[in-house]
């Protein structure tokens, strides 16, 4: 499979006259996850809604390699071979485990090699395969982020978009899903991850970026994972 | 007091004779199979179709146009079906297309002019001979009684609850089995989510709406055969009464929606069947009346549990 | 100050232009001034409250019906309405008091509907109120002992003129405005648009909701006394059509203003003649009957897609608006 870079250009999100991102750019490869992170109202979330399409960017553009996907909608976005792990997971609670794997297979590309697929994205997430019969409505908060995880990526998609995918889990269970971030790293994916849990993003990320007020502000490495906390401190104040 | 008893038991034993209530379950089948083609609609627009039954009645008088033409009736409900769907699909591009994520009252009072609008140039159409109303005579013969059980039953009937339930039967099969019923469904849960994921909006609308369609013809050859002049009116009045049952039901669930429309018009089969005549001209009143009542038990819908509908007018 | 000025001004304008035409000519000219009391009346509630009411139009028939019954002369009941209650067969009242008699019977009957409705909402509210419609044309229909049943009402003396249908468009704007500048009327407002926070503030909804809809039954009363005054009508006149059309010109002036629903009436009112014309023949065009409803309804769905917001952009007029936008400003900016 051929895999391409992300590239966000002087992004620029609005809405109506509020401005929530100004001119923010930055590239995730294949085989690297790109951390982003930053206070509440930073512009985190909007910055990933304009790169899957659901506002229109102000300004700027956003290419996955030779794909010009600015102002796509969402659909085309995902089907393109981008896959988001929204935030509060918005897993189908009325439709089974299932159901909503089947769900994330709308936006593959092909069809073929569905089979395949979906027992790798199963052996990562055992917990999901052991529940695909039942209603995912009833799943605990752990297993609904991995079924939105693993929801994603039965797309089998190029760039893994992920909006704080560890709110309101156990440290445990973060860990789960942090340690199958790095799987999913591994295996080549171009990763996005939006976190609030500044340093064990830092620490997992290859690059880390500090957004602030709709801006980048710094960039960290997993070298800075140890103090985090004072370099964002000493730099945001 | 005696009166009102007297007459509460005359209604109880008329309302069970069988005769009633065939011909009540077969009043609710239509009925039903209106109210999905609402329902449908609006779980993935969050569009009220108030113009439902203007696609039913350009499907009776593509029906009376074949009767008058002579052709089988095979051929004419193959020319309802074509024209009906031709609509749908139509009315879907022209008008709630560009109606998409506007707020539900301008959705609603926009397909209401578009009844209006279909109502008017069906006039125009059916004025253009000089009569008032076209006769669909060929399939009147579907409306003879066969007598079962010493209970006579129009064959229509018959038909009516077969189809619904075929038509229904065929509707969970899709909904259920098929990848496009399963993003039907996603849709109307969460149409943003169902898009990120890769869930393409135009063809799950499209379908939608195609079977929608679908249902109006099915219905527009029912309706046609029990009431076979065919007028600009035709199914007004059957829209109007589904709309409310289809509320009453519950409008976020599919299935509470047809159970609505399958109650309301079992209600009206059973009032109009059962009550004296001199009563049963007040039927719409106490059809709206018991409406009105129930809305205000069970604002959310007398099928479904929790809260009330999601959308605001 | 412009919000009232204009809109009577304009209503003025029409019967006075009204007067220079024959008869034929002029009652096109009524027919728009009692649309104009009948949208006012819908826009009282609709405009402040953001919840769509199709059973306006059961006030605007309880209203004819109650100016119709009760201004046949006692002597020629019989011949129309055979089977009156008794008190309804024997009583005749004036011009006047059968007008206000029927801003009343709109009024208390849209307070008893609304004390159940105005509790519900959204899509219930708008079928609840279809309900109303329902029950309210099939007990007129039916019911002979509260009016002519099925026939029109024949000898109701043909009060509404010119004179009469603007004054009745005049005072149901000059209630209008004072209701959306009342306290009331401001805090319903506020209350549309932001449901939540008007109740925390402590307004509530319910009964300010009811209010609206109690003065604009009232009026939608006074409209339809108007209306069995101009015409000999039936059950039919005061139904669906009727609906629509006050529906249509609402939302095609701007729901959400005084100015948009005068706008609206009359400039629909004013197609609406024209293309009647037309299918009279006149004007070298001859369009078949029914066009007219096709090109409204046409041009209502074209409104809502293009400009939701009405002709007016559901705004009041407003002058410096109006100089701002005009060319020659913006030209010499
Ligand atoms: N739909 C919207 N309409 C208007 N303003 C919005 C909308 N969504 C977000 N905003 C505003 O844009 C800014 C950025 O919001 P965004 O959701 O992108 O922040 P975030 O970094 O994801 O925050 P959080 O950590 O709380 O998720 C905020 O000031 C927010 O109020
Ligand atoms: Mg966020």
């Amino acid at each position: 499979m051929s895999s391409s870079t992300l590239v966000v250009s002087d992004l620029v999100v609005r809405y109506g006259a509020v401005p929530a991102v100004h001119g923010i750019s930055f590239e995730v490869a294949p085989g690297e996850i790109v951390g982003l992170i930053g206070p509440n109202g930073a512009g985190k979330s909007s910055t990933l809604n304009a790169i899957t399409g659901l506002v229109g960017p102000f300004s700027g553009s956003v290419r996955l390699g030779e794909r010009d996907l600015t102002g796509r909608a969402p659909e085309v976005v995902a089907r393109s071979g981008i896959a988001l792990v929204p935030e509060g997971r918005r897993i189908f609670g009325e439709l089974t485990v299932d159901e909503n794997l089947r769900l994330g297979l709308a936006g593959r590309r092909t069809q073929r090699g569905v089979a395949e697929d979906l027992e790798r994205v199963l052996e990562l997430f055992p917990v999901v395969a052991e529940s695909r019969a039942r209603s995912a409505g009833v799943l605990s908060g752990g297993q609904q982020q991995q079924l939105a995880i693993a929801r994603a990526l039965v797309a089998a998609p190029e760039v893994l978009l992920l909006d704080e995918p560890s709110l309101g889990l156990s440290p445990a269970i973060t860990d789960t899903v942090f340690d199958a971030l790095a799987t999913i790293r591994d295996s080549g994916l171009a990763v996005l991850l939006v976190e609030q849990r500044a340093q064990r993003t830092v620490a997992i990320a290859d690059r880390t970026l500090v957004l602030a007020n709709g801006e980048l502000r710094l960039t960290l490495t997993p070298d800075d994972a140890g103090d985090t906390e004072r370099m964002i401190h000493a730099y945001l104040s | 007091m005696t009166v009102l008893a007297t007459a509460l038991s005359d209604f109880l034993h008329a309302a069970v004779e069988p005769q009633v209530q065939v011909d009540a379950i077969g009043i609710g089948a239509i009925y039903a199979l209106m109210a999905v083609g609402i329902g449908l609609v609006f779980g993935v627009l969050r569009l009220v179709n108030f113009a439902y039954g203007q696609l039913v009645m350009a499907g009776a008088f593509a029906l009376a146009y074949a009767s008058d033409q002579d052709w089988p009736v095979w051929l004419g409900i193959v020319l309802c079906f074509v024209v009906v769907i031709t609509l749908t699909l139509a009315m879907e591009r022209v008008v709630f297309r560009p109606l998409r994520g506007k707020p539900a009252a301008t959705m609603l009072v926009a397909t209401f002019a578009v009844a209006f609008l279909l109502q008017a140039v069906a006039l125009l159409i059916d004025q253009t001979d000089d009569t008032l109303g076209e006769p669909a005579a060929s399939l009147a013969k579907l409306n003879v009684p066969w007598t079962i059980l010493g209970t006579d039953v129009r064959k229509i009937t018959v038909v009516a609850i077969v189809t619904a339930a075929v038509c229904l039967a065929g509707l969970v099969l899709i909904l259920s089995r098929t990848t496009v019923g399963l993003h039907m469904r996603a849709a109307a849960m969460d149409f943003e989510t169902a898009r990120l994921l890769g869930v393409r909006a135009d063809r799950v609308i499209g379908s939608a709406v195609l079977l929608s369609g679908i249902l109006a013809a099915t219905v527009a050859v029912m309706l046609t055969v029990q009431q076979p002049l065919v007028t600009s009116t035709f199914a007004l009045r059957e829209t109007i009464v589904v709309l409310a049952g289809v509320v009453l039901g519950g409008m976020n669930r599919l299935f509470s929606a047809t159970l609505g429309g399958f109650a309301i018009g079992y209600a009206s089969g059973l009032l109009g069947g059962a009550l004296p005549t001199a009563q049963s001209q007040y039927l719409p009143s106490i059809l709206f009346g018991l409406v009105i009542v129930i809305l205000l038990v069970r604002p959310g819908g007398l099928f479904t549990r929790g809260p009330g509908p999601v959308e605001r007018v | 100050m412009l919000t009232i000025v204009a809109p009577i001004t304009l209503v003025a304008a029409t019967a006075v232009v009204g007067t220079f035409f024959e008869r034929s000519t002029e009652i096109y000219f009524i027919n728009a001034l009692i649309a104009v009391a009948i949208v006012v009346a819908l826009y009282v509630f609709v405009g402040s409250t953001g919840v769509l009411s199709f059973g306006h139009i059961s006030f605007v028939a309880v209203g004819a019906w109650t100016a119709g019954v009760l201004s046949v002369p006692v002597a020629e009941k019989p011949a129309t309405m055979p089977f009156l209650f008794d008190f309804l067969a024997e009583t005749t009242v004036g011009n006047v008091w059968s007008l206000v008699l029927a801003a009343l019977a709109g009024g208390v009957f849209a307070l008893l509907a609304g004390l159940p409705l105005m509790r519900l909402s959204g899509l219930t509210a708008g079928i609840a109120t279809f309900a109303v419609l329902e029950i309210t044309n099939n007990v007129l229909r039916y019911y002979e002992k509260v009016g002519p049943g099925l026939n029109v009402f024949s000898s109701v003396p043909e009060t509404t003129d010119l004179q009469q249908a603007a004054i009745g468009a005049i005072a149901a704007i000059v209630v209008a405005f004072a209701y959306q500048v009342s306290r009331f009327g401001r805090q319903l407002r506020a209350a549309r648009d932001d449901a939540p926070a008007a109740r925390a503030v402590g307004i509530s909804v319910y009964r300010q909701r009811l209010g609206a809809f109690t003065l604009s039954g009232a009026l939608a009363g006074l409209a339809g006394g108007l209306y069995v005054h101009y015409l000999p009508i039936s059950v039919d006149a005061v139904y669906l059509d009727l609906t629509f059309i006050t529906l249509a010109m609402l939302v095609i002036g701007g729901m959400t203003s005084l100015w948009g629903a005068v706008v609206g009436a009359l400039a629909v009112s004013g197609l609406d003649s024209l293309l009647a014309e037309a299918e009279n023949g006149a004007a070298g065009i001859d369009l078949p009957s029914g066009s007219r409803i096709v090109v409204v309804g046409a041009l209502m769905a074209v409104v809502l897609i293009v400009r939701p917001s009405g002709l007016t952009g559901g705004r009041e007029l407003n002058l410096g608006r109006l100089l701002r936008g005009s060319p020659g400003r913006r030209g010499a900016a």
